[in-house]
């Protein structure tokens, strides 16, 4: 191994240290949404925790014609509105504000590529850094195909360090268009320069799920279709529209949560032991799990898939109108803001146990969770009264916001009797460890810049996915099976509970 | 987020003269107290949650003090046990007083818990008899750590005796009384302890950025070879004497220990500089260690590190410093050339100043030319004195926890690089260390070089 490859020696024993090379991160789209809330934030607490490298440098781009200083007064307002410390360290804020430039970049207009070209040419030389490139898609998903081509024509493919593109979900709204989307990516970055975010995967929890079953030598022999009833994945979300009626109007909760987060969380659970925690060997076994997936055609579509829409109704205590109320929604909108679905998952390790997956929108509470459901005891030694309390052992995996673990389990009442009843073995991540759970984005950008791919999403798995939700799409747009209704704050329309008690099983109330 | 349900922080209990069984009676009530107001009406009471047991002890009043509100401070944000013990109490009974004061903190998104303080009181012969004081107390399946406040009493029977239950000790290395003799002393006792010990150093924890901003440097893979080209080094520390040079021999023997450097001979050079030199193959390295005046840091406190050498063709050089302060202006410059700091502070000052110097020399090399050319006075004669070319640029009023890093490479512009260091903090440099454990490998191996570098000042 030549010097310039070995790990570098200092770097040894210090936990959480990781470091990427010096490098400029051009954001498109940097005075937008995802900028202000996510991403520059993240930055500010990436170089609060000494994480960027010196000369790490930003490039802001936008439509507007902003000053260097303009752009850095809107990320300076931003970080401290969205930053998850506070209060905010000026001395921080003001050495990566220092990093802040903008350029004026209209997607349409090759000048202004090549003006960020020369800008980045620039900082290259100023800022000791060789050529390494991150390009941050905060547009719009119809935009990425046309900044890859630009970037190209302008020969901002070709420094002569690293060059990344990141690009954001959904990765296109079906499998052809992710296909064209993938393949026009290709002619400018080869795939190990394609990093698509899916957040959820730099949730801490979403990674120890991993952790939990790859890390402990308990769980494995249990985790398969000899001891599994059934896996339950809620995806609830208690806000509605959020300003997004426009994009999610023509996208779904379907598309817009279970093509990704919810086959992301089956693959996770599913997959089998990769041969490390390194990106080519966990999304080769994530990818076996997504190819896995019986598709669903024809009747099964009907019987296994519930679609719904929320009408008006209670969330949280207050009275919300329904979704062809809410502004940029067709009035006549057959646009799902419920799904839930049955799915099956053909291998040796899961044949026979029924993955169920509901994600929606105005659901009685935001909460992510995987529920492990398993089989009841083979025989009942202390009779049918002693056990009539008891429910079959669940594990449940909370990704949010209740971070943690819950085993349920049988345990003996305290009495002169013989009872037995559930009780709850409870691991909180919040207060378990002795530090503070980066943020997903921090994590993510951190991963993009060190070029560990391992939490992206591969344009394999994107295609498996697609593959899948593909002709449930297409079924539902023609009416099959047909979409249901339920009052804001209610958990889906009557079907999705229907959906389960024809398997003889109900969902769990998170 | 969390949220104080109770801000009562007086004991729940006290005891005077009482024996560790009635610490543990007292406890059991406590915590049955809580589990069951938090259960309401559910018949199923929430298991209770711990990550650790924290032991500090404390020789004096304001040890104890310290003790007391650090312990509260973790353990309101992580549930915890804490013993807090002092020593040599002033107490009236045979036996001891104690006391348990118990926060309970809610979170929004998690259940209820408890943080207890349990303080002891103890004088005589149960104070070298730790291990047996606090045995019944310790929360089972979960980490013991003894945090020694002070400086402990390294090669005692007592200490030994207190770590037998115990997975890791933790000191802050400065803060010892005779820091000398003292860091020997604990480097001598890893060699002896148990296996299982680790001990974590709350000074190790304060060098963290400097090593992470060394680290850093080196990171990029075309940098790597910078490390077998350093040739030197030099780190400032605040204060004079040996016993201020323990976290200078710290960063030394970490840098020396990682790249497998051997420690030749250390001698005391002019001026109070300690010179050591180290062998890495056929290779020198001269570590120069300088005492500085610096007010506002504690004696001890390392000011800057400087590493520079070359490798193939290329010279390079990082400093490091910590709260860059601004050099007192000279007055009435014969005249004022602005050279570009790029920064507003020492080390800006000093690049500036370097340029600057550098475009002196030239001009004076080239003096009689260029002043002929001026005047046309013929080379040599009405010949301006040497000039003295200053900087001058305003500077933050506030510089404080900030390190300043500063990278040049060939000839390419320097860069600067700013970096803030988290405010001392008892709590969050505890959590730093206790978060991973004690064991630390690098720290055992750096401790050991830092000895063998004590050793020979």
């Amino acid at each position: 191994m030549k010097v310039e490859e070995a790990p570098n020696p200092l770097a040894e024993g210090l936990h959480d240290y990781r470091v990427a090379d010096p490098a400029v991160m051009v954001i498109f789209g940097a005075t937008g949404d995802l900028s202000g809330r996510k991403l520059l934030p993240a930055l500010y607490n990436l170089a609060k925790q000494r994480s960027l490298p010196a000369g790490f440098a930003v490039v802001g781009t936008g439509r507007d014609d902003l000053t260097d200083q303009a752009f850095r007064k809107h990320a300076a307002d931003k970080i401290h509105e969205f930053s998850r410390t506070q209060p905010i360290d000026d001395r921080v804020l003001a050495a990566l504000l220092d990093s802040l430039t903008y350029v004026k970049v209209e997607f349409s207009k090759l000048e202004d590529f090549k003006t960020l070209a020369a800008k980045l040419q620039e900082l290259d030389n100023t800022r000791l850094i060789p050529g390494n490139r991150i390009f941050y898609c905060a547009t719009p998903p119809t935009t990425y195909e046309l900044i890859a081509v630009q970037l190209q024509a302008a020969g901002l493919n070709t420094s002569p360090g690293f060059r990344r593109i990141v690009i954001e979900k959904p990765f296109g709204l079906d499998l052809k268009s992710a296909r064209a989307l993938t393949e026009t990516l290709h002619k400018v970055f080869p795939e190990d320069s394609v990093y698509r975010i899916d957040h959820y995967l730099g949730k801490e929890t979403v990674q120890n799920i991993l952790a939990f079953r790859f890390a402990n030598a308990i769980f494995e022999p249990v985790w398969n279709t000899n001891l599994i009833d059934s896996v339950q994945i809620t995806v609830a979300e208690d806000i509605g529209l959020e300003n997004r009626g426009s994009y999610y109007d023509r996208t779904g909760a379907l598309r817009d949560i279970v093509q990704n987060h919810g086959l992301q969380l089956v693959a996770l659970v599913a997959m089998e032991p990769p041969l490390a925690f390194e990106a080519t060997a966990v999304r080769d076994e994530k990818v076996k799990v997504l190819r896995a997936i019986r598709p669903l055609i024809g009747e099964d579509i009907e019987q296994s898939t519930v679609r719904g829409q929320y009408a008006k109704g209670w969330v949280l205590g207050e009275q919300v109108g329904g979704y062809r109320e809410e502004p940029d929604v067709a009035p006549e909108s057959p646009t799902e803001t419920f799904a839930a679905l049955r799915l099956f998952i053909d291998n040796w390790r899961w044949a026979g146990v029924p993955f169920y997956i509901r994600a929606g929108k105005r659901l009685p509470k935001r909460i992510t969770e995987i529920r492990i459901q398993f089989k009841r005891p083979p025989h009942l030694t202390f009779g049918r009264e002693a056990m009539k309390e008891v429910d079959p052992n669940a594990l449940t995996l909370r990704i949010q916001p209740e971070e943690g673990i819950s085993l349920k389990f049988g345990a003996k009442v305290p009495s002169a009797g013989l009872r037995i009843r559930s009780v709850t073995m409870d691991f909180q991540y919040m207060t378990s460890f002795l530090v503070e759970a980066p943020e997903a984005y921090e994590r993510l950008l951190l991963d993009c810049m060190i070029g560990d791919p391992t939490l992206f999403t591969r344009a394999d798995e994107v295609e498996a996915a697609w593959m899948f939700i593909d002709p449930i799409e297409e079924s539902w747009r023609n009416g099959r099976p047909p979409l249901g209704t339920y009052p804001a704050g209610m958990w889906g329309p009557p079907a999705a509970a229907q959906l389960l008690q024809a398997d003889g099983r109900e969902w769990h109330r998170p | 987020m969390t949220s104080t349900v109770k801000p009562d922080v007086s004991p729940e209990w006290h005891g005077e003269d009482v024996m560790i069984r009635d610490v543990l009676d007292a406890l059991t009530q406590i915590r049955d107290k809580f589990a069951r107001a938090e259960a309401g009406d559910d018949e199923h009471i929430h298991p209770r949650n711990c990550v650790m047991t924290l032991i500090g002890v404390a020789p004096s009043e304001a040890h104890e003090e310290l003790a007391r509100r650090t312990t509260l401070t973790i353990g309101t944000q992580h549930p915890a046990q804490a013993i807090v013990i002092r020593e040599e109490a002033p107490i009236r009974g045979r036996h001891l007083d104690a006391w348990i004061t118990s926060e309970v903190r809610r979170s929004e998104v998690a259940c209820a818990w408890q943080c207890e303080i349990i303080t002891l009181h103890v004088h005589g012969r149960a104070a070298e008899h730790l291990a047996e004081l606090v045995d019944p107390l310790l929360v089972s399946g979960v980490p013991t750590y003894l945090w020694w406040l002070g400086t402990p009493p390294f090669g005692k029977k007592e200490l030994v005796d207190a770590l037998r239950v115990c997975d890791g000790l933790v000191v802050d290395s400065a803060r010892f009384e005779e820091p000398y003799n003292s860091f020997r002393r604990m480097a001598a006792l890893l060699k002896v302890a148990h296996h299982r010990l680790g001990i974590a150093d709350v000074q190790w924890a304060r060098l963290r950025p400097w090593r992470e901003s060394i680290a850093q440097f080196f990171t990029p893979v075309e940098r790597r070879g910078f490390l077998s080209g350093i040739s030197e080094i030099g780190v400032d520390y605040a204060g004079q004497g040996r016993g201020n040079r323990i976290a200078a021999a710290l960063i030394t023997g970490w840098i020396a220990a990682a790249l497998g450097w051997k420690l030749k001979r250390a001698a005391a050079g002019t001026g109070g500089v300690v010179v050591a030199h180290y062998e890495a193959g056929n290779r020198f390295i001269e570590v120069d260690f300088r005492p500085v005046a610096k007010d506002h840091l504690a004696s001890g406190e390392v000011s800057a590190v400087r590493i520079g050498g070359a490798s193939q063709g290329t010279t390079f050089r990082l400093s490091v410093q910590h709260d860059p302060v601004r050099r007192p202006a000279l007055s009435e410059p014969a005249y004022r050339s602005l050279h570009h700091a790029g920064g507003e502070d020492d080390a800006g000052m000093e690049l500036a100043e370097r340029r600057a110097e550098w475009h002196r020399d030239v001009l004076h090399e080239n003096l009689d030319s260029l002043h002929h050319t001026a005047t046309g006075d013929p080379p040599g004669e009405s010949r301006p004195k040497r000039p003295r070319v200053l900087t001058t640029e305003r500077r933050r009023p506030d510089s404080t926890r900030v390190l300043l890093t500063m990278i040049e490479i060939g000839d390419g512009a320097p860069l600067r690089h700013v970096q803030q260091m988290e405010p001392e903090d008892e709590p969050a440099l505890l959590l730093d260390l206790l978060s991973t454990g004690t064991h630390d490998d690098v720290y055992n191996r750096s401790l050991a070089a830092a000895s063998e570098l004590v050793d020979k000042f």
